[in-house]
C-alpha cells in the first residue's frame, strides 16, 4: 500500500465516518433515503453538482442552471417558479421521500446529462446536499 | 263662425301668443333624461366593452330597464299626456298622419303625435329587449346574474349577438327620434327639446280635458314590481351556476404540475389536449416532467373528468374547445388571444405574472377554473422611482 493510497483510504474512511455521524442526526425520512441510495461521497457530489455536463439539453448544462450556485437560496424553474433551496439545512422537507428524490433525479439527470444518474452519483449528490 | 276662424288663424300665424300649458309632467321629464343618460352610458360601455366597464354597463342597463318599468306604470296611471291612450294609435292612424305630414298638412297634437308615439313604443321595446337579451347573455355566456343557473353558453352567446344587433337598432331609432324632434321643432317653430325640460308647450287648438294622475298607486306598482324582480334576481343568483367548476385543484395535480409552473385548471383545455400533454411528459416543453405510472394514471383521470368539455363556461367553451397547435398551448389559440387582446405583452412579462401560463396572477378564481369576469385583477408592475 503506497502512501497516497493509504491517504486516500484514510480520507474515504473519514468521509464514511462523517456521513455516518451525519446520518445519526437525520430525520427518519432522510435516513430511509440514504439507506436506499447507499452512503455517498459529499465532495464528489459537490463536484458533480457544479460540473458542466454534456449530453443533456443546451439550456441546462448543469444542475446550477436552475438551482443556481448558492444552494442556500431559492432557484427558479424555466417556467419561472421558485425552487426551494437545495441545502438540506434550508429545506427541512427535502430528501425525506425516496419516490420524490428518484422522480427529480430521473427528470433532471435526463435534462442535464441526457441519461439517468447512477446510484452512486445520486448517493454522492444527496450526501453533499445533506452536508450543507 | 267668423270668430272661430279668426282664432284659428291667430293660433297658427302668431303662435307665440298662444298660452303655454303643462304637457310633460315632472316624472315624464325625469324619465326621459334619465333614460337618455342611462342608455348613452350603456351604449358607450357596451360598445367599448371589456370586463372593466361591465359593471357600469350592467348598472346603466338595469337602471334603463327599471325606468321603462316605471314608465309603463305611468303610461296607465299618469296624467293625460303621459298615458299610452293619449299617443299610442293604430298603424292606420300613424300612416294617415305620415301621409298628411308629407303632404304638408300635418295634424296638431299637444302631446306626442302618432309618429312620436310610435317612437316611444319602439324605444321602450328596444330597451326592454336589450335588458332581456343582456340578462340572458350575462347568465349564459358569463355565468353571472339571475340566469346563470339556467342559461347555456350557446344560448347566452346567441343572446349576446342579438343584444348587439338590437343595440344597433336602438342607435338607429335614437337617430330617427332626434331627426324627428329637429324637424318637428322647425316645422312648428317650437323647441321640443326645451319642452321636455320645462314641460310646457304652446296650446294648440282645443285642449283635451285633463286626466288626473295616480302617483301613489303608480309608486306602489313600481315598488312592487321592482321588489319582486330583485327577489327573483337574488334567488337566481343564489343557485349554483350551470356547468361552472367550483372545486379547488386536486392536491396531487397542484403539487406535481405546480412544482415547475403555475398549475392551470383542467377546465382550460379539452380532454384530447390533456391526453396529449400526459403522453408527452418526457419532453414537456423541453423538460423531462415524467411521472411514475400510478401518479400519471391518477392525474390523467382527474384531467379527463374535469376537462373543458365537462363545463359550460366561456373559458371552457371557447378556449377549451379551440383547436390547439402542435405545442398544445391554449395561450396560443385564437380564442385565448382574442379574450386577452387588450392586455399588453409587458403585463404578461411583468414579474408578478411571469408568463401567460400564470392564470392566477390576474384571475382570482383561476384555481377553480371558473374564470368569472368579476374576478379579474391585473397587477400593475411597479416602475422603479
Amino acid at each position: 500500500m503506497t502512501l497516497s493510497s493509504a491517504a486516500r483510504a484514510a480520507a474515504l474512511a473519514l468521509a464514511l465516518a462523517a456521513t455516518a455521524a451525519a446520518a445519526a442526526t437525520l430525520s427518519p425520512g432522510r435516513q430511509a433515503v440514504v439507506a436506499a441510495l447507499g452512503a455517498g461521497d459529499a465532495a464528489a457530489g459537490k463536484a458533480f453538482f457544479f460540473a458542466r455536463h454534456t449530453g443533456g439539453k443546451a439550456d441546462t448544462p448543469a444542475c446550477t442552471a436552475c438551482h443556481t450556485t448558492d444552494l442556500t437560496k431559492a432557484g427558479q424553474t424555466k417556467a419561472g417558479k421558485a425552487i426551494d433551496p437545495m441545502a438540506a439545512s434550508r429545506a427541512p422537507d427535502r430528501f425525506s421521500d425516496l419516490a420524490t428524490v428518484e422522480k427529480w433525479f430521473r427528470r433532471n439527470c435526463t435534462d442535464v446529462l441526457g441519461r439517468e444518474c447512477t446510484k452512486s452519483e445520486k448517493a454522492n449528490v444527496i450526501a453533499y446536499l445533506l452536508s450543507i | 263662425m267668423a270668430d272661430a276662424t279668426h282664432i284659428d288663424i291667430t293660433l297658427t300665424d302668431d303662435a307665440t301668443r298662444a298660452p303655454r300649458v303643462r304637457v310633460w309632467d315632472r316624472f315624464v321629464r325625469l324619465f326621459h333624461w334619465s333614460l337618455a343618460a342611462s342608455v348613452a352610458i350603456a351604449l358607450a360601455t357596451g360598445f367599448v366593452g371589456g370586463p372593466r366597464l361591465l359593471v357600469a354597463h350592467l348598472v346603466a342597463g338595469v337602471l334603463a330597464a327599471a325606468l321603462v318599468v316605471a314608465r309603463l306604470a305611468w303610461g296607465f296611471l299618469g296624467p293625460r299626456h303621459a298615458r299610452f291612450a293619449d299617443f299610442v294609435v293604430g298603424p292606420g292612424a300613424t300612416i294617415a298622419h305620415l301621409r298628411a305630414a308629407l303632404a304638408g298638412r300635418p295634424s296638431h297634437h299637444l302631446g306626442h303625435n302618432p309618429l312620436g308615439g310610435a317612437m316611444v313604443v319602439a324605444l321602450m321595446l328596444a330597451v326592454a329587449a336589450l335588458s332581456l337579451t343582456g340578462a340572458v347573455a350575462l347568465g349564459g355566456a358569463l355565468k353571472e346574474g339571475p340566469l346563470a343557473a339556467t342559461i347555456t353558453f350557446a344560448t347566452g352567446r346567441a343572446a349576446r349577438e342579438a343584444h348587439e344587433w338590437i343595440a344597433f337598432a336602438l342607435i338607429g331609432l335614437i337617430s330617427l327620434h332626434l331627426a324627428g324632434v329637429v324637424l318637428e321643432s322647425l316645422r312648428t317653430s317650437e323647441n321640443l327639446a326645451a319642452a321636455m325640460i320645462t314641460g310646457d308647450k304652446r296650446a294648440r287648438g282645443a285642449t283635451a280635458p285633463a286626466i288626473a294622475a295616480r302617483p301613489t298607486l303608480a309608486v306602489l306598482v313600481v315598488v312592487a314590481i321592482c321588489a319582486v324582480a330583485t327577489q327573483l334576481t337574488l334567488a337566481g343568483m343564489r343557485r349554483p351556476a350551470l356547468g361552472v367548476p367550483t372545486a379547488p385543484l386536486d392536491a396531487s395535480y397542484a403539487r406535481e404540475c405546480g412544482a415547475c409552473h403555475a398549475a392551470p385548471s383542467p377546465a382550460i383545455a379539452s380532454s384530447k389536449t390533456w391526453r396529449r400533454v400526459m403522453a408527452g411528459l418526457d419532453d414537456h416543453y423541453g423538460d423531462n416532467a415524467s411521472l411514475d405510472a400510478d401518479t400519471a394514471r391518477a392525474l390523467s383521470q382527474y384531467l379527463d373528468a374535469n376537462a373543458a368539455e365537462r363545463w359550460d363556461t366561456q373559458v371552457s367553451r371557447r378556449v377549451g374547445a379551440a383547436s390547439v397547435g402542435e405545442d398544445l398551448r391554449v395561450t396560443r389559440t385564437r380564442a385565448w388571444t382574442r379574450l386577452h387582446e387588450d392586455i399588453a405583452p409587458a403585463t404578461f412579462a411583468a414579474k408578478p405574472v411571469g408568463g401567460a401560463i400564470n392564470c392566477a396572477a390576474c384571475h382570482r378564481d383561476a384555481a377553480t377554473g371558473r374564470f368569472s369576469v368579476f374576478a379579474i385583477d391585473i397587477p400593475h408592475e411597479r416602475t422603479a422611482p
